[in-house]
């Protein structure tokens, strides 16, 4: 059920692209926003429209925070938050959540951990109890704790050992940064196998009383409740967990890269040869965030985007060929933007490389037309507002814009930045970070059995 | 009192927003009772009729910018003829390939360069159409729509495409136990009722372009039609946008022909599926039910929910919790205009499966033998009532739960009442009711799996058992021991050779294979290099003495992301080793210790030795194979379907169309009919990858 979130679905580029969420003609969300005095932040978004109520409760925490010898550690104890608590012994979470029709679950990324419930308005209460029962009394045992070690590993077999170009990815993408200026995104979120088999109770001990605070988490409600008794929930159920201290910052001190570099990375798995090109990309609050995301729909989005006309359909040159913005989850440190191709069969893989450094030199030298961004603009519009239908990615939302944006009202705002992307601020942005200089390459190659 | 509380807490919040109120209580210790429930209000919704007998339902909500159409005619499979079974399928697959003034790229572009989409599909009963779309586009949504149902084109070169991928459909499926073992099931349940047919090969072939216009023509009419309107759109603004784009269409569907009744059974059948060496099995258990309307169903959904309905149900419990049987293991009620049906389904090892089927038989027993307890009858309840507000969370959820109600011809209030219905249920009534619905010992027992092992083990558990292959055919019981093979092949006229192919997806360059027969020693040696682009990579090599008689056999390699081996050793009529296999849930290992039936060959030397068999037109030849990836036995037949010239970049040749029953991925060889004979071209069935040869 836990799970990380990481580039793990190569062939699918949209479901990649970052959530964002905004739309400029609706009405202003009324958001009703508060502290209690541990420090838990809430959001409530009261709607009616139907029974329903999402408890969406993010920790400020991800592989970001990890330090060298620690890395995995987010993850793992996420999965540790699935173990059990003082009144809710293992197993009881899902089960009443269930019993009661509701769905659940957790994941981990590299700015953030989410655990969430979605289910009857009537059982509001309930969800509130469970979360604030793990927050307040997790049951950190080393029985558990040895399972779960288990549990990551398998799980690190399964989608990541055991796959094509998978686990290169998730090793080799974050080397785009550099470990000495900012570790926090240049190590991957699954972690080293080694930091993960010495973790002993007492460090994972430490990690929640750090982390896993209410001073470091945000509660958001949406749906179906009244105001003034969701508050007295919260109030009862987290109002005396205890604050913790304040975690330490996240350094990350990085600039655009200087000078291209290259890597080959031999990969058991893979059979065909893959070129993925990274490039070093701003934050998602960053005013050229959206125009990096459009152009990113434009050249690899989809059947009718540029990559796949050039490498897949006309040269034959690729199997596959799509671009990848921050897949990894988005971030308030630096982001990637990659353009990824897997060769065909007895294709060299400098010719399917050479294709997309094509595409890419193409797009900064002759930018895009009007008509390839309106149809990345009204894609993009139309997913995000139908995500607000329904009220947990609407809760996510609400989530993504106080996190990222640092302003919950961008929830609303947030489309305009999107809708005022024009050709020539893609063709600019193109410019300005898919540069040479400013690349990691990574060609990934079939290991010899 | 309570409500007292909460008001001054209330006061509280308004007077100071940024501070919040402190804990009235400390933390309780055990979970909180459920809040009071509201009156369940299903969203309200409108309705009316177009001049031209459209219905129309319009869920207006205003919260988004999007809209959800529907349109929706009775032209599902039970209206098409028993000798053109898929053809309401095609029909629907082709509607946006070509539609009004646009073709089929046109069409595509038309709607996601606004942002949305566009689907079509037929069940049992109906053919829908749907598109999604902001509600700016509202006008362009409705003009899709109607150019697809009423203005489809047919173009020749589509209708061949479609029929090409639905052929390749049909060929996979035959490989796949969960779709063997479905259409199985719905044959045995409902006979000659059209819900029991399936489309298969014949079928398919026979549609015509003449008889999908012919089916448009006659069915989809605007005469009780139903269009259904979700989202940012008021009744007012759906009903000009159709007028406008259905202007002129009139006309009522052709009536539809007596349906014949569905089998009565008056005692329980099973049927084995035998598919040689499956290390799984499937089971579906299942009888008929009632119509759609009937009153029963309520209880049955809470008897069911207890029985089989997700991770609480006592078939996930114990079967999959306790026991460790299988991945999931689930029951339904199937709804249906007609007859609705019962199943119960699961997936099992092969060495459980009849303990398998017991304890299914068993529970579903408990279900009609004594009442819930009352914590498992309420909790169950509870999950189904509590499930509903999510729903109906969004319009169009709401809207596909008015129109599945319309066009089943339920109760006029049956969406507004049917939490309420299903909050009413006593114990005792879903007892009377799990009675009724859940009937096995008047019903029918599938299993798909290996029948060496199976059959002595279920062949008991109903009244009347029977035996058939994956095609339906019976079989003889006596058949499912391998025997001694007959067959004497010219082992002496071997030659050294090396063959060289190219792999294809979809005509592209994907992968190659090489294959080389060589002397060892006195006997042969054969060694096969196959890589399908990343899907497979694997080397295969098979010894054996100059009599034919199997040594060895040695494979390793990935497939699908999956470590594959084989290290098999033949001598004095026995094979032993081990060998590991990619599946769904992982790769499987088997340690292999069998008996060798005389004469068998081992399976991965087939394609090699497949030229020096008797192939002749009209050929059925039996073929004693050791499965050394599963370490067991079975009797294959290779199988001459006809003729064909093959080009290949090694030539063209004239080739015996070969196939192969019994082997797990069906393929299709071809076999250059002239000396010497050499396998030309493999094409593998429902995957659009060809392997054919270079030199």
């Amino acid at each position: 059920m836990p799970h990380v979130r990481t580039g793990r679905a190569l062939l699918a580029a949209a479901a990649l692209l970052l959530p964002l969420a905004g739309q400029a003609q609706a009405p202003r969300t009324a958001i009703d926003s508060y502290a209690l005095p541990n420090g838990l932040r809430v959001h409530l978004v009261e709607d009616h429209s139907s029974q329903v109520v999402a408890v969406d409760l993010w920790y400020d925490v991800g592989s970001r925070n990890e330090v060298p010898g620690r890395t995995g550690f987010a993850h793992l104890f996420e999965h540790m938050m699935f173990q059990g608590s003082a009144n809710a012994p293992k197993g009881e979470h899902m089960t009443r959540i269930g019993n009661a029709g509701g769905s659940l679950n957790g994941s981990t990324r590299a700015d953030v951990t989410n655990y969430y419930e979605w289910l009857p308005s009537n059982r509001l209460n309930l969800a509130l109890w469970l979360e604030a029962d793990r927050m307040r009394a997790l049951a950190i045992t080393p029985e558990n704790l040895k399972n779960q070690q288990e549990a990551v590993k398998e799980e690190r077999r399964l989608r990541f050992d055991n796959q094509p170009y998978t686990g290169a990815l998730v090793d080799r993408l974050p080397t785009l940064w550099d470990a000495q200026g900012c570790f926090a995104y240049a190590h991957s979120l699954i972690g080293s196998m080694d930091d993960l088999n010495a973790a002993k109770v007492e460090d994972v001990k430490a990690f929640f009383d750090l982390y896993y605070a209410p001073n470091n988490a945000t509660l958001v409600v949406v749906g179906d409740f009244r105001p003034a008794e969701a508050k007295a929930l919260i109030a009862q159920y987290f109002g005396d967990i205890p604050r913790g201290q304040t975690p330490p910052p996240v350094r990350c001190e990085q600039g655009l890269g200087t000078a291209a570099r290259r890597e080959v990375v031999p990969d058991r798995n893979a059979t065909l040869p893959a070129v993925l090109m990274a490039f070093r990309i701003p934050a998602v609050n960053h005013a050229d965030y959206p125009a990096l995301e459009l152009l990113g729909t434009i050249v690899g989005g989809g059947e009718s985007s540029r990559f796949n006309k050039a490498l897949v359909r006309d040269a034959k040159v690729a199997l596959a060929a799509q671009a990848l913005v921050n897949p990894f989850g988005p971030t308030r440190g630096p982001g990637a933007w990659a353009a990824l191709a897997i060769a065909n069969q007895g294709v060299a893989i400098d010719s399917a490389e050479a294709r997309l450094t094509a595409e890419l030199a193409r797009v900064r030298a002759d930018g895009v037309s009007e008509a390839e961004v309106t149809k990345a603009k009204h894609a993009y519009r139309f997913g995000k507002v139908s995500e607000r239908q329904q009220a947990l990615p609407f809760a996510e939302a609400v989530h993504f814009a106080a996190l990222f944006l640092g302003d919950v009202r961008a929830v609303d705002t947030d489309l305009d930045r999107y809708d005022a992307v024009t050709a020539a601020d893609i063709r600019r942005v193109a410019e300005r970070y898919l540069r040479p200089e400013n690349s990691l390459t990574l060609v990934i190659t079939p290991e010899k059995k | 009192m309570r409500a007292r509380l909460l008001s001054l807490l209330a006061a509280g919040t308004v007077l100071a927003p940024f501070v919040a109120p402190l804990p009235a209580q400390g933390f309780p210790k055990t979970p909180p009772a459920p809040m009071p429930l509201a009156p369940a209000q299903f969203p309200p919704f409108q309705e009316a009729v177009l001049p031209n007998g459209v219905r129309l339902v319009v869920v207006e909500n205003r919260k988004q910018p999007v809209l959800s159409v529907s349109l929706s005619f009775a032209a599902g499979s039970v209206t098409e003829p028993g000798t053109k079974v898929g053809l309401a399928s095609m029909v629907a697959g082709l509607l946006n390939k070509g539609a009004g003034a646009r073709n089929a790229e046109q069409f595509a572009d038309a709607i996601e360069g606004v942002g949305g989409g566009f689907a079509a599909s037929a069940g049992d009963d109906f053919l829908q159409l749907y598109v999604n779309t902001l509600s700016r586009n509202a006008a362009l949504a409705f003009e899709l729509l109607a150019d697809a149902a009423i203005r489809p084109a047919f173009p020749e070169q589509e209708v061949e495409l479609l029929r090409t991928q639905t052929l390749s459909g049909l060929q996979l499926e035959r490989s796949q136990p969960a779709a063997i073992a479905g259409r199985t099931f719905r044959q045995a349940l409902y006979g000659a009722h059209p819900y029991g047919r399936s489309a298969t090969e014949a079928t398919v072939k026979a549609i015509t372009r003449a008889d999908l216009v012919a089916f448009h023509k006659a069915r989809l009419r605007p005469q009780g039609a139903l269009l259904v309107v979700a989202g940012d759109l008021s009744l007012a603004q759906a009903r000009a946008l159709a007028t406008k784009a259905f202007a002129g269409w009139t006309g009522a569907p052709a009536a539809l022909a007596a349906l014949p009744p569905v089998p009565a059974r008056t005692q329980a059948e099973l049927i084995l599926v035998h598919r040689p060496g499956s290390v799984q099995s499937n089971v579906l258990i299942g009888n008929t039910t009632w119509g759609p309307a009937d009153p029963r169903r309520y209880a049955a959904t809470v008897a069911n929910e207890a029985l089989g309905g997700g991770s609480e149900g006592r078939f996930f419990r114990i079967l999959r919790e306790e026991k460790g049987w299988t991945y999931g293991s689930y029951s339904e009620l199937e709804t249906r205009r007609g007859a609705g049906a019962f199943s119960a389904s699961g997936e099992f090892r092969t060495a459980v499966t009849d303990s398998a089927v017991t304890v299914m038989l068993q529970q579903i027993r408990a279900l009609r033998d004594a009442v819930l307890p009352a914590q498992e009858f309420a909790d169950r309840k509870g999950s189904l009532t509590g499930r509903f507000p999510l729903q109906v969370e969004t319009a169009e959820q709401v809207a596909n739960r008015v129109a599945t109600a319309r066009l089943l011809g339920l109760p006029a209030d049956y969406v507004q009442t049917y939490r309420q219905k299903l909050a009413a249920v006593t114990a005792a009534e879903a007892r009377t009711a799990a009675a009724a619905a859940f009937r096995p010992e008047q019903g029918v027992i599938v299993v798909v799996g290996d029948g060496q092992t199976l059959w002595p083990k279920l062949k008991g558990l109903a009244r009347s058992a029977r035996l058939v292959d994956v095609e339906g055919k019976p079989m003889d019981p006596a058949d499912l021991t391998p025997k001694a093979s007959t067959l004497a092949l010219p082992w002496d006229r071997l030659v050294a050779r090396t063959d060289s192919f190219e792999v294809r997806l979809q005509g592209n360059p994907f992968g190659y294979q090489v294959t080389r027969l060589e002397r060892d020693g006195a006997g042969w040696r054969h060694t096969d290099v196959t890589v399908l682009g990343p899907i497979v990579n694997q080397k295969t090599v098979v010894t054996f003495g100059s009599d034919g008689a199997m040594q060895s056999v040695k494979q390793e390699g990935t497939a699908q992301g999956q470590p594959m081996a084989i290290d098999v050793a033949y001598a004095n009529g026995r094979a032993t080793g081990s060998a590991k296999t990619p599946g769904a849930q992982g790769p499987t290992e088997v340690k292999v210790n069998a008996e060798v039936p005389a004469g068998a060959l081992d399976d991965n030397l087939l394609q090699a030795v497949l030229p020096m068999l008797p192939l002749a037109p009209g050929a059925k030849i039996p073929v004693t194979v050791f499965q050394s990836g599963k370490g067991t036995a079975a009797t294959w037949t290779v199988r001459v379907d006809g003729e064909e010239s093959v080009t290949v970049p090694a030539g063209t040749f004239a080739t015996y169309k070969v196939a192969i029953d019994g082997a797990e991925q069906p393929v299709s060889l071809y076999v250059s009919t002239a000396a010497p004979r050499r396998v030309v071209k493999v094409a593998f069935n429902g995957v659009p990858i060809e392997i054919v040869l270079v030199k």
